[in-house]
């Protein structure tokens, strides 16, 4: 392996997942908007890491979720947002999709550095699930509504790492897109964030919001998996509430 | 290990199946809105569901019945073969006695895989390793159609009937989950149990509306199973309509009875699907029943009986392909079909894909040798488990034969 030429782009690397010709279920997008900014360093960032990979792994052997479930990685944190095509970033131009299916899913390692671009990073989800779903109606493919996890311990900023109100802009355009149920996004605050961050959540996501304690990265993916679960299922509003309330009134046992 | 404070509200980690303590493990193996399964720990042979919200009196006395019942007992026993039910076994209470759920057969990973597992190849060749070939999907289309007559021959509506709640082994046999969910009516009591639950992905159009679990909604799930697994995988309800502006999904077109087995030019049909024709004449005119007339009207569903006996027909008739290693098809096609779509996608669906060095050398290595052809798996041992299982097929044909003529002749005025 090591005296291979390295592939000239990453595109031959991930043709044989754009080919999946034999699979033609509805797919179920699912895209992890993860704060990767200097206040997630040390142990967060860690604890992130981890989760994703175990998280990886579980949802590789779920069978029923690996058929469906389509994963993209968004991070916002050194001085830009990122996505991520399974543990490859992406740069502009390179016009590929960052979803990847699940079972050929593997987890960035991330850093935790710089800025909180949280208002362009939920602006860049909703604008790669809205071009997912183009690509899918062409290829003749249906899609369970998306499902957006944002996940963040501070509060927005701007390019320079001072707070800014620019995320007010996007709460209408969040209004109306969960209101025409085009995606269920989930706002979910963690570890030291302050009143102020969690109103921004409030504000992002009135139905699925929380605030955690500490960082329970593994009891977080593992509520994607059991919503993405019960969208592939079919079930009705209530049982994603129900999902949500269970997830956010228990303590990660880890936790004193 | 973690402290008490760890868990959260639930009962703790203690129960009472029948009466018997026994500890449950601390993670569930799976865990959905309604309830959790969870391992018993030094017993690995079952697992216990225990429901999340305090379920009612007639989930109890649902629960107690089902425990005197012994359903699809009549059956040819073949030793290999797991029961085809997970039926509850006891009633799990907490050592206060309130009622929690119930304890069933454990039927896991690796030994049951979802019927899912069989609809991509990268999950097939990695869970049904040898033989999961169109002949295996054939078979295990029969063993579907097979319980579910029986089923309802005794009474029972499997309700919510879908690819996730059903497990198939190695052999092929199928197991339906979830039993407590089954529609049935209490014989001596006349309380009748409904089954609240369905997936909507198999539900027919009257029960997204609403409506009760029934044999013929069942036949509509069955209809659906039957036809991924012979079209490999392909839900008959995909496919984007032209007219839709917004989302699509298989439950629409299931309401609006969109299927492009029966109306291709209405959606934009999947890319990569595989052509309707590839089932046999027989068995496409029950799906084109299924998924046209019968979509709306479900007295005009082909039956679970129905399936069976064109599933039947074909089962003895499968032909071999002779270039390539597990590609079988009807007998009414002249040549191999699998053949034909792996040269024109490069794709096989029933052999892994080649390595991905190999491809790249061989961009550089001169054109001296075609591929190097794919070792044929031994034709013998896949050849006794067939007739074994022809045997076996027979007999089950022959059982239900007579079942069916005794139920007719015991109805007869």
């Amino acid at each position: 392996m090591m005296n291979e030429p390295p592939p000239p782009t990453a595109v031959p690397q991930y043709a044989d997942f754009d080919f999946e010709l034999d699979n033609n279920a509805q797919r179920l997008p699912l895209v992890l908007c993860l704060d990767n900014s200097r206040s997630m360093e040390g142990r967060p960032i860690q604890a992130l890491n981890e989760a994703l990979r175990e998280w990886t792994r579980e949802l590789h052997d779920d069978v029923s979720l690996s058929y469906s479930v389509e994963v993209a990685v968004i991070t916002f944190g050194d001085q830009s947002v990122t996505a991520y095509r399974g543990a490859e970033p992406l740069y502009p131009g390179m016009n590929l999709s960052p979803f990847v299916p699940a079972h050929a899913f593997t987890a960035p390692t991330l850093a935790a550095n710089g800025v909180t671009l949280m208002t362009e990073a939920v602006e860049l989800a909703m604008q790669i699930v809205a071009a997912r779903k183009t690509e899918l109606r062409k290829l003749g493919l249906q899609y369970y509504r998306p499902q957006i996890c944002l996940v963040t311990d501070g509060l927005p900023t701007d390019g320079t790492g001072h707070y800014t109100t620019t995320w007010q802009r996007i709460v209408p355009v969040l209004a109306e897109e969960q209101r025409s149920r085009r995606f269920r996004l989930y706002a979910i605050g963690v570890g030291g964030i302050t009143e102020r961050g969690q109103a921004v959540l409030r504000a992002f996501a009135p139905t699925y919001n929380a605030q955690l304690q500490g960082f329970p990265f593994r009891e977080l993916l593992q509520m994607m998996s059991a919503s993405a679960a019960a969208e592939q299922k079919g079930e009705g509003e209530e049982a994603f509430e129900k999902i949500f309330h269970q997830f956010r009134t228990q303590r990660p046992a880890w936790e004193a | 290990m973690s402290g008490a404070n760890g868990a959260g509200a639930r009962t703790g980690r203690r129960v009472l199946l029948d009466g018997r303590p026994v500890t449950l493990a601390e993670r569930p193996l799976k865990g959905g809105g309604e309830a959790s399964v969870y391992p018993v720990e030094g017993e690995p042979g079952i697992v216990v569901k225990l429901y999340r919200e305090r379920p009612g009196a007639e989930q109890e006395r649902r629960l107690t019945r089902m425990l005197a019942m012994s359903p699809l007992g009549d059956r040819p026993i073949d030793s290999n073969q797991a029961p085809e039910l997970a039926w509850p076994t006891a009633l799990a209470r907490s050592p206060e006695g309130a009622f929690l759920g119930y304890a069933m057969r454990r039927f896991g990973e690796p030994e049951h895989v979802q019927l899912v597992g069989l609809f991509t190849r990268s999950q097939r060749l990695r869970l049904f390793p040898e033989r999961a070939d169109w002949r295996f999907l054939l078979g295990v289309a029969w063993n579907l159609a097979f319980m579910t007559a029986r089923m309802h021959h005794e009474g029972l509506v499997v309700g919510d009937f879908s690819s996730s709640n059903v497990v198939v082994d190695r052999n092929g046999f199928v197991t339906f989950l979830d039993c407590d969910s089954i529609a049935f009516t209490d014989r001596g009591t006349r309380e009748s149990f409904p089954c609240l639950m369905h997936t909507t992905d198999y539900s027919a159009p009257e029960r997204q509306a609403g409506g009760p679990a029934s044999k013929e909604s069942d036949d509509f799930a069955l209809s659906v199973l039957v036809y991924q697994l012979l079209a490999v995988g392909n839900h008959p309800f995909g496919g984007v309509p032209h007219d839709s502006q917004e989302d699509s999904t298989v439950k629409d077109n299931i309401a609006a009875s969109i299927s492009y087995v029966v109306r291709p030019e209405r959606v934009v049909v999947p890319r990569g699907i595989i052509d309707p024709t590839v089932l046999p004449p027989g068995l496409l005119t029950l799906a084109r029943r299924a998924f046209g007339p019968g979509v709306l009207d479900p007295k005009s569903r082909p039956t679970a009986q129905d399936w069976l006996r064109a599933l039947d027909e074909e089962r003895g008739r499968v032909r071999v392909c002779t270039a390539r290693a597990r590609h079988t098809y009807g007998s009414h096609l002249t040549s191999c079909p699998w053949c034909a779509r792996a040269a024109a996608t490069g794709q096989d669906l029933f052999n892994a894909p080649e390595p991905r060095q190999q491809v790249r050398t061989q961009v550089h290595v001169p054109p001296q040798s075609p591929q190097p052809p794919p070792v044929p798996p031994p034709l013998a041992a896949s050849g006794r488990f067939d007739a074994r299982k022809l045997v076996w097929a027979l007999m089950a044909v022959i059982a239900v034969i007579i079942l069916v003529a005794l139920l007719a002749s015991a109805m007869d005025p």
